[in-house]
């Protein structure tokens, strides 16, 4: 339980070298590796969370917490039983084109990982065209995008009509995000759902995908 | 022009402008001597300034790479973009961010419709011994330090005046060379490092560019832009201990009695508790050094995401408790979206609640390709009808008059500078 506890707090504290060797040394004392991803990094993802939301965490310290999670995981995931890897849905995520801002997305993925969604990261400068490609072929329930300069944002409004265009805009959720973008221009440009920050997004994709 | 046909054409100007915003109007005042009063104090009416960027690029059809790469080209459509919409002050802006990290070897992305942008999948310093191996660029002569220097120089024959300069603040220079993680985890668990590094970006790499810039152009204001001083993504902390003290020692550095170097363009007053923590750094990236102080254009930025949640009063009551000049810019998106109506009643609140009696300036910057030209326009004429001075008391109820418009192209072959 202490390097349980340990690696939580690693986590939390965004010490990435830390978080990963006290997952390499628990798994190899054998440390059930669900247990270790539970109760250890997802804990404290999620403790970081909570202080962040409770304005004592400011923006670097989630970002190095969630960074820390990150990497644990990357050691963790591999010794998951096929059971344990339930996810309660499928996102792809990037930043549109132009834009190689990705701190929010990145933000926004290790929350989501941490509350059971599979996600995949499209990157960031991604194109407006592999966006649709992306969604047909890896079938997601929710499709999102961050842009963060006024310059880049139209492309969102793109990729929605291409979709659209594609008979794919039924089959796929659109959420969109970033310093650039409001829930009026989601609205305007028919996106399903709007996240003004990162922390607000789990909930978003649960509603949307009908779950809690 | 001449340097010293320069700095007498521009002291000239200066003393006329700062004897305007004082009270004492001797003629009518050019764009450049309107933004000078209103620095100072009160001008005719507000002077409007512009960053042409992509936007002149977008209206000449030109690429990424002709337009941050060729003097002409940049500096031609830049001036028929300014001209056209009958800017009082145009800033000859390129991609400030970055011309020392092209000249320092980092790589960028170019796109045919945009500036270009740092790799960020490839820092260019991934360890200590990068830092250490890190030769200095060769100040207007390595990357495109030649292309701005040109640019400027095309600047002050069209214009007659000193562009403002532009360089890149060491603090966000830091973050685009090592990453932002790399950097948050330098400055969290090894600060001396942290330290080299803006040691380093400030003394060997930014000084000496400022001076270089100073020395071809006699600018009397140099910009550095800090767009990563910003919150939330950094901690007010951060920036007091890893920022502020580079840019007091560039600016002791680099300044003169006619030159004021500056840092600046950062934001975040809305992600923060107290709003006046970030306020008062902004105030604090404007240190005298060794300059007069009452002469210092001290200038207030404050962009539309954080006054647009806030409210202008409290920039407004807050500048005029520091003394200083309100800066506002236009949300670009609004400008891109209009309709004409909805922008100039914007243009009309902003300078209604902003303008007061002076000290203040109204940004057009960022501007999406593709807006349209009745947009610009619109957001010009607003201003120009609503910022006399005195303001209307009654600006709600004033009537706006929209203005007769040339089409740009037919503009360009009447009146414009050819672009390629």
């Amino acid at each position: 339980m202490d390097m349980i506890s340990d690696l939580k707090r690693a986590v939390c504290e965004g010490d990435e070298i830390k978080a990963v060797d006290i997952s390499e040394k628990a798994l190899q004392e054998g440390v059930e590796a669900r247990e270790l991803m539970d109760k250890g990094a997802v804990a404290g993802i999620q403790e970081a969370g909570r202080l962040w939301q409770e304005e004592e965490y400011f923006l670097p310290d989630i970002i190095l917490a969630t960074e820390a999670y990150k990497e644990a995981m990357t050691v963790i995931e591999p010794r998951l039983a096929r059971e344990d890897l339930s996810f309660k849905g499928k996102v792809i995520i990037g930043s549109v084109e132009g834009d190689a801002h990705d701190i929010g997305k990145n933000i926004v993925i290790s929350l989501l990982r941490c509350n059971s969604y599979e996600v995949v990261d499209l990157g960031v400068d991604v194109s407006l065209q592999d966006f649709v490609d992306k969604a047909r072929e890896l079938e997601p329930d929710v499709l999102g995008m961050g842009a963060y300069m006024t310059t880049t944002m139209r492309g969102m409004e793109v990729v929605i009509h291409s979709l659209e265009e594609a008979g794919l805009r039924g089959k796929v959720k659109v959420i969109i995000g970033g310093a650039a973008v409001t829930k009026d221009y989601a609205n305007d440009i028919g996106a399903d759902g709007y996240g003004d920050n990162a922390a607000e997004t789990v909930g978003l994709v649960d509603g949307l995908m009908g779950v809690s | 022009m001449g340097n010293l046909k320069l700095q007498a054409s521009s002291m000239l100007k200066l003393n006329k402008a700062l004897l305007y915003s004082r009270g004492l109007h001797i003629g009518h005042l050019d764009g450049f001597e309107r933004l000078i009063a209103g620095i100072y104090g009160t001008p005719d009416r507000v002077p409007i300034i512009t960053q042409p960027y992509t936007y002149a690029m977008g209206l000449h059809g030109l690429s990424g790479k002709q337009f941050f790469s060729r003097p002409e080209l940049f500096i031609n459509a830049s001036y028929n973009m300014a001209i056209y919409f009958g800017i009082d002050f145009w800033v000859p802006v390129f991609d400030f961010y970055n011309i020392e990290l092209d000249a320092l070897g980092q790589r960028l992305i170019w796109r045919d419709r945009s500036e270009p942008d740092v790799d960020s999948s490839h820092p260019l310093i991934n360890s200590e011994e990068d830092l250490r191996r890190l030769k200095p660029p060769v100040a207007g002569k390595s990357g495109r330090m030649p292309y701005v220097l040109e640019s400027y120089k095309r600047y002050i024959d069209l214009m007659g005046v000193p562009p403002m300069g532009y360089a890149c603040s060491p603090f966000t220079m830091a973050v685009l060379v090592r990453g932002y993680v790399n950097f948050l985890r330098d400055m969290r668990r090894n600060p001396s490092f942290a330290h080299r590094l803006m040691e380093f970006l400030s003394m060997e790499v930014v000084t000496p560019w400022i001076d270089k810039i100073a020395e071809v152009t006699k600018s009397s204001i140099v910009v550095m832009a800090d767009a990563w001083a910003s919150q939330p993504n950094m901690t007010v902390e951060m920036v007091r201990e890893f920022c502020l003290p580079y840019i007091e020692k560039i600016i002791r550095a680099t300044n003169s009695p006619l030159r004021t170097v500056l840092d600046t363009g950062s934001w975040g007053e809305r992600s923060v508790k107290n709003a006046r923590d970030v306020l008062d750094i902004k105030m604090d990236m404007m240190v005298p050094g060794n300059n007069l102080k009452a002469l210092r254009p001290f200038f207030l930025l404050v962009w539309n995401e954080d006054y647009e949640e806030l409210g202008i009063p409290l920039f407004r009551s807050y500048a005029e408790e520091k003394k200083v000049c309100l800066m506002l810019n236009i949300r670009p998106n609004l400008i891109e979206e209009g309709p004409p109506q909805r922008i100039t009643d914007t243009v009309r609140k902003v300078i209604k609640e902003g303008a007061g009696k002076g000290r203040f300036n109204l940004l057009i910057n960022l501007v999406p390709i593709g807006t349209p030209v009745e947009h610009v326009h619109a957001a010009v004429a607003a201003a120009k009808q609503f910022g006399v001075y005195p303001i209307d008391e009654d600006l709600v109820h004033a009537t706006f008059r929209s203005p007769d418009l040339i089409p740009f192209d037919e503009w360009v072959k009447k009146e414009g500078l050819p672009v390629g």
